[in-house]
């Protein structure tokens, strides 16, 4: 039994439809991820669940009753927003108790919760303390312990770190993730950074305009990613316009070169397809046989440190490859024929895009294949 | 340097053109016993019976009207801000009006409006404190405005809700506690407005504060002199009590960057 359920949620804001055909199921102790860029409308999903907008049509619920109708303090989420919304008017101690004294709680009790939560986030000494004389991950773990104070069934971070430093920010979400470990809340969890949903989270939802693009664990969402937006949102990855040759073998032509994909491919001979490819898959010159090999020419190469980048070009696509640096790397000079393989596992076929799905777009009129040998 | 000097000549000059008459109405206020300085003039605003009488009248009005405008204007500020911001250009310029209209001409349409039934209200003090709500309206609704502006009204609402409170736990555990600077300034402004105000109180016959002014500055010398510094020694004290009240208040934002 799913713990927090949205059943076909839709919201709209005027004209605008900010959530569109929205279902998910969360299981308890989950740690769920909504991912997406700025107004894919993740947070107003988000929002629903608090209690702060009223989806359009369509269920919420939480613990098998349905809470559209209650009002966001009756709903017993806890939420933790961007900046934090500590008040000012309260030191650190007193905003942890906030919820509890609203709830009536004994002033002893009150008292052992707060620090309690105080001793989870490691902040004892900062019980008196005012939000001015706190820095933002600070003030952002005792936002974190308030909202853990009063026992939420759910917690609801919106963005909670991207307010944050880069230092601060990896250190926070590694202790967001042990916290939400330790007391096995369900929780869900607003991001734009694809690499902050991909080290936190037991799954992904990845939204595009409203929808739910894919949803699975982050190794599926990296390894499989289902449409073309998921593959190039999360990490870098090369997108193929490939053209079927034998869909149950799974044998495809780029730039008139053939290679072969794990399984069975969708369509029929001569229809296009999208393939995407990681660039860490793919290999300079390795001459395994059962991989896929492309020819083509250098074109670019880019140093990113830990990682060397280069661009081939094989025709009408332009791949991506990424290699370890290491000081003893010698690569072909620029604008040399170069051959690249790959495994035909890395080959990830990509769902059609919905637009794609209600317009059809321009098909190639006729394909010729390759001659045998070409 | 040269810049440096000009600038302290015309911060000199300023300050003369503020205090000289302040110095001298204070000089003038000393002189009611002839050949020597001495409080006489002082002595004489606070031995009559009827300074206390309608600056405790004013008191009491300034008290409920400031009540009345805050328990208007605050609901309608968070309103404004939370669920309807489109009507802020039409609150905007409600809050022009008092400017425009004269109070001569407020008070004329309060008495036509309300000496008759259903509302005969002209000899109420409810008339007198609705027109003070009316004058003092730009000056609540701006200050409680700029209060909510400061502190991100929404996030801290949602916050307290998310929490567990209820909107009246809301309003004065987390709301106005954090706007309270501003609600301080909209009450001595308030104050000041209607300690001071003479149409309405004398079109509506009222003993007040303003109307007595006025009286003993047409009758006597050296009296309007000692009230005059009295008023600017209340105003003073006020400007005094906002600040001692509102130490302690911290901002919202912190500074990012600190120890981590």
């Amino acid at each position: 039994m799913a713990f927090v359920e949205l059943i076909d949620i839709e919201k709209r804001f005027g004209r605008h439809t900010a959530v569109d055909s929205f279902s998910l199921r969360v299981e308890e102790g989950e740690f769920v991820s909504l991912l997406g860029g700025s107004g894919c409308g993740k947070t107003t999903t988000l929002r629903m669940i608090a209690g702060f907008e009223t989806p359009t049509s369509g269920r919420i619920l939480i613990k098998e009753s349905d809470v559209v109708q209650m009002p966001p303090n009756r709903r017993g989420v806890g939420m933790v927003f961007q900046n934090y919304a500590l008040f000012p008017n309260m030191t650190a101690g007193q905003n942890i108790g906030f919820g509890l004294k609203v709830a009536g709680r004994h002033p002893e009790e009150r008292e052992r919760r707060v620090g309690e939560m105080l001793a989870l986030i490691h902040m004892e000494e900062f019980r008196d303390r005012y939000p001015h004389q706190m820095s933002g991950g600070q003030q952002q773990r005792v936002a974190l312990a308030r909202a853990l104070a009063v026992h939420p069934s759910v917690l609801l971070l919106d963005e909670p770190l991207s307010a944050l430093d880069a230092k601060i920010r990896m250190r926070l979400r590694a202790e967001i993730r042990a916290i939400q470990r330790k007391l096995a809340i369900t929780t869900i969890y607003v991001t734009h950074d694809q690499e902050e949903a991909l080290s936190i989270s037991d799954r992904i939802v990845v939204m595009k305009d409203g929808r739910i693009e894919q949803v699975g664990t982050p190794f599926e969402i990296y390894n499989r990613p289902a449409t073309a937006f998921v593959a190039s949102f999360i990490g870098s990855s090369n997108l193929l316009h490939a053209i079927v040759l034998d869909p149950e073998q799974g044998k495809v032509a780029v730039d008139g070169q053939e290679i072969a994909a794990a399984g069975p491919l969708p369509g029929k001979p001569g229809q296009e397809v999208r393939l995407t490819i990681r660039p860490e898959s793919i290999a300079l010159n390795n001459g395994i046989p059962s991989n896929n090999h492309l020819k083509g020419t250098l074109a670019n190469v880019i140093f990113l440190g830990s990682i060397v980048r280069l661009v081939i070009n094989t025709g009408r696509s332009e791949l991506l490859m990424d290699t370890f640096n290491n000081p003893h790397l010698a690569l072909p000079a620029l604008g040399s024929d170069v051959t690249v393989g790959f495994a035909p596992e890395a080959c990830v076929p990509l769902e059609r895009e919905r637009e794609e799905l209600l317009s059809p777009t321009e098909r190639p009129a006729s394909y010729v294949p390759p001659a045998a040998g070409d | 340097m040269r810049r440096k000097g000009w600038s302290w000549v015309w911060v000199a000059l300023g300050t003369l053109y503020f205090f000289l008459p302040l110095v001298a109405t204070f000089l003038f206020s000393l002189k009611g016993k002839k050949g020597v300085l001495s409080f006489i003039a002082y002595a004489h605003v606070f031995s009559d019976p009827q300074f206390v009488q309608t600056f405790t009248f004013s008191l009491e009005m300034a008290v409920v009207t400031i009540l009345a405008a805050l328990a208007l204007m605050i609901p309608t500020a968070i309103w404004v801000h939370l669920r309807l911001p489109r009507a802020r250009p039409l609150i905007e310029i409600f809050a022009l009006l008092p400017f425009v209209i004269p109070p001569i001409v407020l008070v004329f349409g309060l008495i036509r409006m309300y000496s008759r039934p259903p509302l005969p209200l002209v000899t109420s003090p409810v008339l007198l404190v609705a027109g003070y709500v009316v004058l003092s309206f730009p000056y609540v609704f701006r200050a409680v405005d700029a209060g909510l502006r400061a502190i991100d009204l929404r996030m801290l609402t949602e916050a307290a809700q998310s929490l567990g409170a209820r909107w009246g736990t809301t309003l004065f555990r987390v709301v106005l506690p954090n706007i309270r600077v501003s609600l301080l300034s909209a009450a001595f402004l308030t104050f000041s407005i209607v300690v001071g105000e003479l149409t309405l109180a004398v079109m509506l016959a009222w003993p007040a504060f303003g109307p007595y002014m006025a009286l003993v500055g047409r009758d006597l010398a050296y009296e309007p002199a000692a009230l005059a510094i009295i008023s600017f020694a209340l105003t003073w004290g006020a400007l005094v009590v906002m600040q001692l009240l509102s130490r302690g208040l911290r901002g919202p934002a912190a500074t990012p960057g600190g120890v981590h």
